[in-house]
């Protein structure tokens, strides 16, 4: 039945509910292209992504894939060329760089995969923490119960090049949490580090996770992190492509369900395996069944001859 | 931010930084300072050697009517405190002594000598403490007598003993003076200066020494003499029928002058000579003073030297500017890291750059107090950029610091991929550039044209413009030929010249700055050896063209036979050239000439190797353009003598520059009367000056270190050593700090080509052969543009005073200074690059890829 007019007007003054609500993370649609003199890179190619507040999700993917790019997004150091990005409410496209400058100080906190890059060298852990304080122009009482936290309250007064590659990174974290952030990026931030110390650094960003309620977002390569987490998102070719969500079973032991991601448009991505096994390239067939949409590969055509 | 820890941890930079700004500071305020007090010297100087008669102020009247006569010493000195009182200020530091005063008659006429013979009356106000009196008394009260039916004043005068001599006045005579209005003078007494040398004398020398005038057309000498007269004497002393006038001198005091106030000095000397006309109610007072022109000339030395000053000095500050630029570049990337976590953890860009200021100033900012205080021990005036020099230099470290680091902090992530692309230019910037050299070469050409002197400023920008437009063309053009060398390497076997030469090709942006110091260090240096070695060569030239060979005597009366066989027997003289000089009347008329006969061919053997030469003459004559085109002609020179043209000469070394002169053979007299002396030979000039008593012996040497001794030739060739050397070191400091600047990167890139198989020397090849092309065409390019500039800049630029009176123009290309400049540029910094790759060396290869990673 064709709708009235009426019924036309209703729908399109009608408010749509927005992408993602009012999830903590969103990006929609999300383009990032670096033009270096006249050579473009396309960084990311319309990723979609909804993360909520508290929530410790992993971002896993290829060299190369764009998660550090949308880690530099999220964390307001580089701004995307196209496309939605809120975090806390606050549009990354459209701040201005007082904004920009309020959103580091305040809303997030981030960690590089170097420890090199994340503390300065001739101060002590308990001044690096305090750094980010300082420059917000707050005071930096916080600095000790951090490092506790973290569990690196040892530290406190130790110059850098005097800790383990785990304490500083565990330091680092502290450092994130310094101005009391809604969000913690952290860009591999066990990469350099061995599978013990890789699970203290892990429990130290679980602990802010579970203890200060701050979103944590984890870009790594180590399926060890991956497996801790309760969401980890996979990027593909500057897109998500796919999500593995975890759960406690019955019986305690932790279900992971693999899901491969629908876009808004309806776009998905095939595992690469699957399209391998069966042979699907350029064009399959659907059929939509009454709980599920079967994809087959593509019939061979008969030959007229 | 902790700027105290933040500069303990980069203590080394901020100690370069420090030495940089503090050499810097100290050079831009002591120069001038220096520079400034042998200005003030060479003024000083120029008013002290100049005759009082012409640096002096003298105000004089010539009164008309008796009302007007001056009759008592009160009546002068009430008019010598109105001089002082209506002084203009700026005069004032000038006139500080007593000066005197002077009534004076002149072409007083002896009665009945035809106006052979004049006795002037002449008062001065210390006459009692200016002379000594030989023989007689002092002047008193006159008397009177009677003279052709009138009554008539006698004066009691004394007499110089010149007088004496010369006009046979004695002791006791009584002399009627006038043709009409007679008066007599009784001599009393003959006198003698008790210091003639003093500067005193130079106001009042007819009263010392007899004036003969040989007046046009006339064969006798008219004598004049000035008598001294006493007080009482003036009172009687009327203007009526005499050439009668009054002269208050206000002595000029060297020690008071300073150049800088020159100008004004200039305007109060006019206004004073306006102000003192003022005063008068009859006759009109008048100023006399040769002090302006004296100013004038002064002023047209000391602006050449002031231009060639600001050139030097301007670039100077440049290149110190570019140089602490450069370790301001080593500062903020060093603390790039600090600064690139403090942004990205919430440090805003006013806090960043605020903290890389402020670590900046706590280097820059004692060294520009202690440069400025320790200025103050350079002797001289404190000028203006005393104060602004070390300013500058701080506000542009700071502000250089501020400014870098806020640009590439703008954006909190600041990863550049200049390892991906290659810089393409902007055609905003191809514009600009173009404009900058075509207003460069604009401006070039217009300063040949006109010259400096009216100050133009936009001249005195064509230099520095000059220099940018060549940086400007290197930085452009430089890949050029190297992408040619990159093609012929790529086809060798090698892989270092051809990986050497293509990083070199694809240099960072940060390699402009070098280019930008290197440049103008080199060509303002060349420059700067050039000028100085064409003042030293042409300065050699001028004392040659004054004294016209190695040692020359000459003697108003002849030099007997015996003395010259003496002379010759001299230990160290080798060989002595007879000549004689006089005034020769030239034709049959009145027409009278220079004329010097001397033996030429063995006067050319004694200036073998000289920068002057005389042209060959056996016999005839050689003569000066005013008497040329005659041919053949006669002078009378002892007997009469036909001489034909053989040449026309300028100038005659030693002897003539201008008017009317002669050259003849010294076989052209028949009995010649030697007067002069050339001589070669190490023979010291006080021995020959005791030989020949009546002689007056120059030598060259003398004369050169006279022309190198004044105060402001010494100062411009002195100033011109001192920055080249300053150019010098900051060059060498600029090739060393750039290639620190650019290490990282390097270690960088090498250590990731020893991964792959770089042995050490073949990555000490490709740091020297990534280096060496910018190094050594920028090296070329200044060079060039060093020996370019005194060229561009030669007619604008009179150098003359600095040289004794003769242009510099020939700029001889005595390329060794400036070579050895440019080659030891390039030498250190193949040290350098070899040493870095040495240091660089021992690092711990995992360590400098893994921290270098691009994430």
């Amino acid at each position: 039945m064709n709708p009235t007019l009426s019924e036309l007007e209703a729908r399109a003054t009608r408010e749509k509910a927005a992408f993602g609500g009012d999830a903590h993370i969103v990006c929609d649609n999300l383009v990032r292209i670096y033009k270096t003199e006249g050579v473009e890179v396309v960084a990311l190619q319309g990723l979609d992504l909804v993360i909520d507040k508290g929530e410790l999700v992993a971002i896993v993917g290829a060299s190369g894939s764009g998660k550090s790019t949308l880690l530099n997004v999220l964390s307001g150091l580089d701004v995307p060329t196209a496309g939605v990005a809120r975090v806390a409410g606050m549009d990354l496209l459209s701040m201005n760089a007082r904004d920009r400058l309020r959103y580091r100080r305040s809303v997030v906190g981030f960690i590089w995969q170097q420890t090199a890059r994340n503390l300065l060298p001739y101060l002590s852990a308990r001044e690096n923490v305090e750094l980010p304080m300082k420059l917000a122009g707050r005071r930096g009482g916080r600095a000790l119960e951090l490092l506790e936290l973290v569990g690196v309250g040892y530290c406190a007064d130790r110059k850098i090049p005097e800790m383990s590659g785990g304490e500083q990174q565990r330091v680092a974290i502290a450092v994130a949490l310094a101005n009391s952030p809604q969000l913690i990026l952290a860009d591999e931030p066990t990469g350099e580090l061995d599978s013990e110390t890789s699970e203290q650094v892990f429990d130290a960003l679980r602990k802010a996770n579970r203890e200060l309620g701050v979103t944590v977002v984890v870009v790594t390569h180590d399926p060890l992190v991956a497996e801790q987490v309760d969401r980890t998102v996979g990027i593909r070719d500057g897109r998500t492509s796919s999500e593995t969500l975890r759960r406690e079973g019955a019986e305690g032991q932790i279900v992971a369900e693999e899901y491969a991601v629908l876009d808004r448009v309806g776009r998905l991505q095939l595992p690469r395996d699957f399209m391998s096994a069966l042979q699907m390239e350029r064009r399959v067939r659907l059929e939509l069944e009454s709980d599920h949409i079967g994809v087959w590969p593509a019939r061979e055509e008969p030959s007229d001859d | 931010m902790r700027i105290a820890l933040l500069a303990r941890v980069h203590l080394g930079t901020l100690a370069v930084l420090f030495v940089l700004a503090l050499s810097a500071c100290l050079l831009v305020a002591g120069l001038p300072r220096a520079m400034q007090s042998s200005f003030d010297e060479a003024l000083r100087r120029s008013l002290a050697t100049a005759p009082a008669w012409q640096a002096d102020l003298t105000v004089s009247v010539e009164p008309r009517s008796p009302e007007e006569d001056l009759r008592e010493r009160g009546q002068f000195d009430l008019r010598d405190r109105r001089w002082r009182q209506i002084l203009p200020a700026a005069l004032r530091p000038l006139v500080t002594g007593s000066g005197h005063m002077s009534a004076k008659t002149t072409r007083t006429p002896v009665t009945g000598t035809g106006g052979q013979t004049y006795i002037n009356l002449g008062w001065l106000s210390d006459a009692d403490q200016r002379v000594d009196w030989v023989q007689g008394r002092a002047p008193g009260r006159g008397s009177t007598m009677r003279y052709e039916g009138a009554t008539i004043p006698v004066f009691e005068v004394g007499v110089s003993e010149d007088a004496q001599r010369e006009m046979g006045l004695q002791v006791g005579q009584r002399k009627m003076l006038g043709e009409n209005d007679y008066v007599a003078v009784q001599i009393v007494g003959i006198f003698k200066a008790r210091n003639p040398a003093d500067r005193y004398w130079s106001h009042n020398l007819e009263i010392l020494q007899v004036t003969k005038i040989q007046p046009a057309g006339a064969l006798d000498f008219e004598k004049h003499t000035t008598t001294l007269i006493s007080d009482e004497g003036l009172a009687a002393l009327r203007s009526e029928g005499r050439n009668l006038s009054y002269h208050w001198i206000l002595p000029i005091d060297a020690r008071g002058a300073s150049a800088l106030a020159v100008p004004d000095v200039d305007a109060a000397v006019t206004e004073f000579g306006r102000v003192a006309a003022l005063q008068s109610t009859g006759s009109p007072y008048h100023l006399e003073t040769g002090l302006p022109k004296l100013l004038g000339e002064f002023r047209a030395a000391l602006g050449t030297a002031q231009t060639v000053m600001y050139l030097v000095l301007g670039g100077l500050l440049a290149v110190a500017l570019g140089v602490i630029a450069l370790a301001v570049l080593l500062l903020t990337d060093r603390l790039d890291h600090t600064l690139t976590v403090a942004r990205a953890r919430g440090g805003s860009l006013r806090q960043v750059a605020g903290a890389a200021a402020a670590v900046t100033g706590a280097a820059v900012v004692p060294a520009g107090l202690a440069g400025y205080g320790l200025s103050f021990l350079v002797p001289g005036p404190v000028l203006p950029i005393v104060h602004l020099g070390p300013a500058v230099v701080v506000l542009v470290a700071v502000g250089f610091a501020a400014a870098r680091v806020a640009r590439s902090h703008r954006s909190p992530l600041h990863e550049r991929r200049d390892d991906v692309a290659a810089g393409r230019v902007s055609a905003r910037r191809i514009t600009l550039e173009v404009l900058v050299v075509a207003l460069a070469l604009a401006g070039a050409y217009l300063l040949r044209a006109r010259g400096l002197a009216g100050g133009d400023p936009f001249l005195l920008l064509v230099p520095v413009g000059l220099t940018l437009a060549a940086a400007l063309i290197t930085l452009r053009c430089y890949p050029y030929p190297l992408r040619l060398f990159v093609r012929l390497a790529a086809r060798g076997r090698a892989a270092v010249p051809f990986l050497g030469l293509t990083r070199a090709a694809r240099a960072r942006s940060a390699s402009v700055l070098p280019v930008l110091v290197l440049l103008p260090a080199l060509g303002v240096s060349v420059f700067a050896a050039v000028i100085s070695d064409g003042i030293a060569s042409t300065q050699r030239l001028a004392s040659w063209q004054q004294v016209g060979a190695p040692i020359k005597v000459t003697s108003e009366i002849e030099i007997p036979a015996a003395t010259i066989s003496q002379v010759r027997a001299l230990a160290g003289v080798e060989q002595v050239v007879l000549a004689q000089t006089g005034r020769v009347q030239v034709g049959y008329g009145a027409e009278r000439a220079e004329a010097i006969a001397v033996d030429v061919a063995q006067w050319r053997r004694i200036l073998d190797g000289a920068p002057v030469s005389v042209p060959a003459l056996s016999d005839g004559a050689l003569v000066s353009p005013e008497l040329r085109g005659r041919g053949t002609f006669e002078i009378g020179w002892q007997s009469r003598v036909k001489l034909a043209t053989r040449g026309v000469i300028d100038s005659l070394p030693g002897f003539y520059t201008q008017g009317k002169f002669i050259v003849v053979p010294l076989s052209v007299l028949t009995r010649p009367a030697v007067n002069t002396l050339l001589i070669k030979g190490d023979v010291s000039p006080d021995s020959l000056a005791r030989l020949i008593p009546s002689g007056r012996v120059e030598s060259q040497e003398r004369a050169l270190s006279a022309i190198r001794d004044d105060p402001l030739t010494r100062t411009v060739r002195w100033a011109l050593v001192v920055v080249t050397v300053a150019l010098g070191s900051y060059a060498l400091v600029a090739v060393v700090l750039s290639l620190v600047v650019g290490a990282a990167e390097r270690a960088r890139a090498v250590s990731f080509l020893r991964t792959l198989g770089l042995s050490d020397r073949q990555a000490q090849r490709l740091t020297v052969l990534e280096i060496l092309p910018m190094i050594l065409l920028t090296a070329l390019v200044g060079l060039g543009l060093g020996l370019l500039l005194p060229y561009a800049l030669g007619p604008g630029v009179n150098l003359a005073s600095y040289a004794g009176g003769l242009p510099v123009g020939d700029y001889s290309l005595d390329l060794l200074i400036p070579l050895a400049l440019a080659a030891g540029l390039a030498a250190v910094a193949v040290l350098g690059a070899y040493a870095h790759t040495a240091i660089s060396r021992r690092r711990n290869l995992g360590a400098v890829l893994r921290v270098g990673d691009l994430t």
